[in-house]
Order: C-alpha cells, then sequence, then structure tokens
C-alpha cells in the first residue's frame, strides 16, 4: 500500500491531519516519536535531532555541518527504514525532503489556516493576534529557509507536492477525506520499480550515517546493491580516502559493490602549495 | 497449474528476450518473443495471452499504446511493463493506465519472476516459482 508524506507550514496541523487520516485509513503513524528511539540507537540526545531539523534555528546555525549532516543521516536512516512497511502515514521528520524517486509515497502539502493558528497562539502565549500571526510567518519563512540551507529544496514550492491542501479554505475533516480519497489512486501502488528506490535510498542513507562517522562532505546513492560515494580529497589522500571508504562502505548490509568517485579539493591544494 | 502461462515478451534489445525466456520457461511459462511492435501487436490480436511483459521506449509504437490496445481488448491480461528510462511519472502513468507492474532496467531475471509469479497468483492460477540463482 502506499506511503502518505505529510508536510505543513505548522507543526500542529500536521499532526492533526496525519494522526486523522491514518485512523481514517487504519495506517500507522510515524512522526516525531521516532527521533527518541533513533537517540537511543546512535547514544545521543534527541534534543540534538530535534536541533538538527531546525525545530532550534540558533542552536541549528551554531551546529557544525558535519555534525549536522550526520544527525540528519541518522534520521533519513531510520525514517526511510521504517517506510519499507506497507500503510505508513509519516509526518514531522522531514522526509519530504529526502524521499526521492519513489511513486508510491504521496507528498501532501499543509497551507496553514494563519487566522485560526494566530488567534490560537496568541491566546496561548498572551499577545496579540498580530503578533502571534507575524512570529508564525516568520517561523514558517526560518523553517524554508532550513529547508534550503540542509537540503537546497525550496519546500514552498508547490510542485514538490502530489497534493496540496490550503486549511485555510478546507476543513480538517474535508482534508483527510480528500487524502484518503487521492490515495486510492492507481497511480500510488506500489509496484516493482517503486519499492526498490525507496530500499535503494534506504541503503544509501545507512551507508552514509556509516561514512559520516568519520568522514564529511560526502554524496551517496546505491542502486542494485552497487553504492556509488563521491567526495573530495587531496591528491595524495585519495588513494587512502577511497580505501577507507570502500571498508567502511562494504561493512553494510546489503551492500555488494562499492564505487568511489573522488574530486580535488583544488582550493585545499592551492592553499597547500602556497606555504 | 493446468495450463502453462502464456507470456509474451515484446522488448527491442534481443538480449532481454534472449535471457528472459529461458528464465521463464524454467518456471513453466509458454514464451513468445518479440522485438518489434507492429508483428507482436498482430499476434496480440490472434491471441489472448495470460500476461504481456513489453518495453515502453520502441520505435514505430511505444509500450504505453500496447498497454492500451491489451487492457481494451482483454481486460483480465497482465500488462507489465520494463524500461531503461524508468522516471517516477512514467512510472506513475503506467500505474494509472492499468499496468500490472512496472520494473526499471537493468533487472535480473529473478526480479520478473518474482513479478511474474504474482501476476499468476492474480489470474488465479499460481506457480511453483523457486528461485534459482542465475544473474
Amino acid at each position: 500500500m502506499p506511503i502518505i508524506i505529510i508536510s505543513s507550514e505548522t507543526v500542529q496541523s500536521a499532526q492533526q491531519i496525519a494522526q486523522a487520516a491514518a485512523g481514517e485509513l487504519g495506517y500507522q503513524c510515524l512522526g516525531p516519536e521516532v527521533l527518541a528511539d533513533i537517540a537511543a540507537k546512535y547514544g545521543i540526545q534527541a534534543d540534538k535531532l530535534s536541533e538538527a531539523l531546525g525545530n532550534d534555528q540558533s542552536k541549528f546555525r551554531r551546529m557544525r555541518a558535519k555534525r549536522r549532516s550526520q544527525l540528519l543521516a541518522y534520521i533519513e536512516a531510520e525514517v526511510l527504514d521504517r517506510l519499507m512497511s506497507d500503510n505508513i502515514i509519516c509526518w514531522g521528520v522531514v522526509s519530504h525532503l529526502y524521499v526521492q524517486g519513489v511513486s508510491h509515497a504521496m507528498k501532501v502539502r499543509l497551507l496553514a489556516n494563519s487566522g485560526q493558528e494566530a488567534e490560537k497562539f496568541a491566546q496561548q502565549s498572551g499577545i496579540s493576534v498580530q503578533r502571534a500571526a507575524k512570529s508564525i510567518q516568520n517561523a514558517i519563512r526560518k523553517q524554508e529557509q532550513w529547508a534550503l540551507s540542509a537540503y537546497g529544496l525550496n519546500e514552498s514550492e508547490s510542485s514538490m507536492y502530489d497534493l496540496v491542501i490550503n486549511l485555510g479554505q478546507i476543513e480538517p475533516d474535508e482534508a483527510v477525506r480528500t487524502i484518503a480519497g487521492a490515495v486510492a489512486y492507481r497511480k500510488f501502488k506500489p509496484m516493482t520499480y517503486s519499492i526498490k528506490s525507496l530500499a535503494e535510498n534506504a541503503l544509501a542513507a545507512k551507508v552514509k550515517t556509516k561514512l559520516l562517522d568519520t568522514l564529511s562532505d560526502i554524496r551517496v546513492q546505491a542502486r542494485d546493491g552497487k553504492v556509488v560515494v563521491t567526495s573530495k580529497a587531496l591528491k595524495r589522500e585519495r588513494q587512502k580516502k577511497a580505501a577507507v571508504i570502500k571498508e567502511l562502505a562494504g561493512q553494510v548490509e546489503g551492500v555488494e559493490f562499492v564505487e568511489v568517485h573522488l574530486i580535488n579539493y583544488v582550493i585545499r591544494e592551492a592553499a597547500e602549495s602556497f606555504r | 497449474m493446468s495450463q502453462p502461462l502464456q507470456i509474451l515478451l515484446l522488448d527491442d534489445e534481443p538480449i532481454v528476450g534472449k535471457r528472459l525466456k529461458p528464465a521463464l520457461a524454467k518456471i513453466g511459462c509458454d514464451v513468445e518473443v518479440f522485438q518489434e511492435p507492429i508483428p507482436a501487436l498482430e499476434r496480440i490480436n490472434q491471441k489472448a495471452f495470460d500476461i504481456i511483459v513489453t518495453d515502453i521506449r520502441m520505435d514505430e509504437m511505444d509500450g504505453m499504446q500496447i498497454l492500451d490496445h491489451v487492457l481494451a481488448k482483454y481486460p483480465k491480461t497482465k500488462v507489465i511493463m520494463i524500461t531503461g528510462y524508468a522516471m517516477i511519472a512514467l512510472a506513475r502513468e503506467a500505474m494509472e493506465k492499468g499496468a500490472f507492474d512496472f520494473i526499471a532496467k537493468p533487472f535480473i531475471p529473478d526480479d520478473l519472476r518474482r513479478v511474474i509469479a504474482r501476476a499468476a497468483d492474480a489470474l488465479g492460477s499460481p506457480i511453483d516459482f523457486s528461485i534459482t540463482d542465475d544473474r
């Protein structure tokens, strides 16, 4: 059965709609609670994972690039692995940004009911509705900037999604019915190609977590058990780095062959030659 | 299974038919191989196949047209699409039109045999599918 990926301008609406749709369809829900399991698996604090997802922008900005990539890779690997199960709705773990080329993953984008959310936020925080609305808009903008810096994707671009629902115009119950109706389309049916694409996404993410423990600045693609790793290296380090990558990636279950592409570190090499 | 599954395999690359015909024969299927769509279509008009495996990108006629034609004439026939140009939009289009499955090339014969076994189940004619490693 298909996967439904729900992303939203605000966390509250994603949670509300995802849980209601899961109830309606009898699907399981995969949300941010998975971060606690990931944290336990890798021996880190769940808060750090949440920060890497951009939920605390100031801490995210202070985080080193390598650490950010590593934490995001942990999340991707676990989420992609769990998405291999059938009948699942995923929200709150930015899977709309890293589940790529999987035709049975229906991506839904929810546009917030700004007026209602501002009123609610104003009541909770004891501030004016106008200030609350501004604060919500700022948070949406910052999350978009985070998506751009972390994944190079503009998440406000509607072409990224299969379905965009404006909660300012569509009631939540109607949104849930719309999602349930759309996911029944034949085009979202799992097929050999899409199941394999998902498994390859998952394998690449696992290899990435393994490599990012010691290396940085890597890109991983998987196809039929073959893994292609692209990174940068100084000329004198090339052989050693390629051997390390092959050794580490080869340890991941499901990897049959590793191909390494190393691009010259032109700037570092130039800097070293002037010393 | 009382009667062997009747399969038509259409791909303009001769190697595909050459490799897949024996792989499918091993699980008891009768396979007719074609490299050009027009003769394949003529054969389809003469005979109702249980399963049709077709490439998508071909000269003269593409696999989507074959899919439309087959399902209009034989709604019960299972059509499996194979392509070296797999993309999400193409995969979704094929499924929307009623394809049974969509497989990206390159694939190993066991990948196709698994799909054939599922199609046979869906047709109510399960086949004895034992995996043999012939990558």
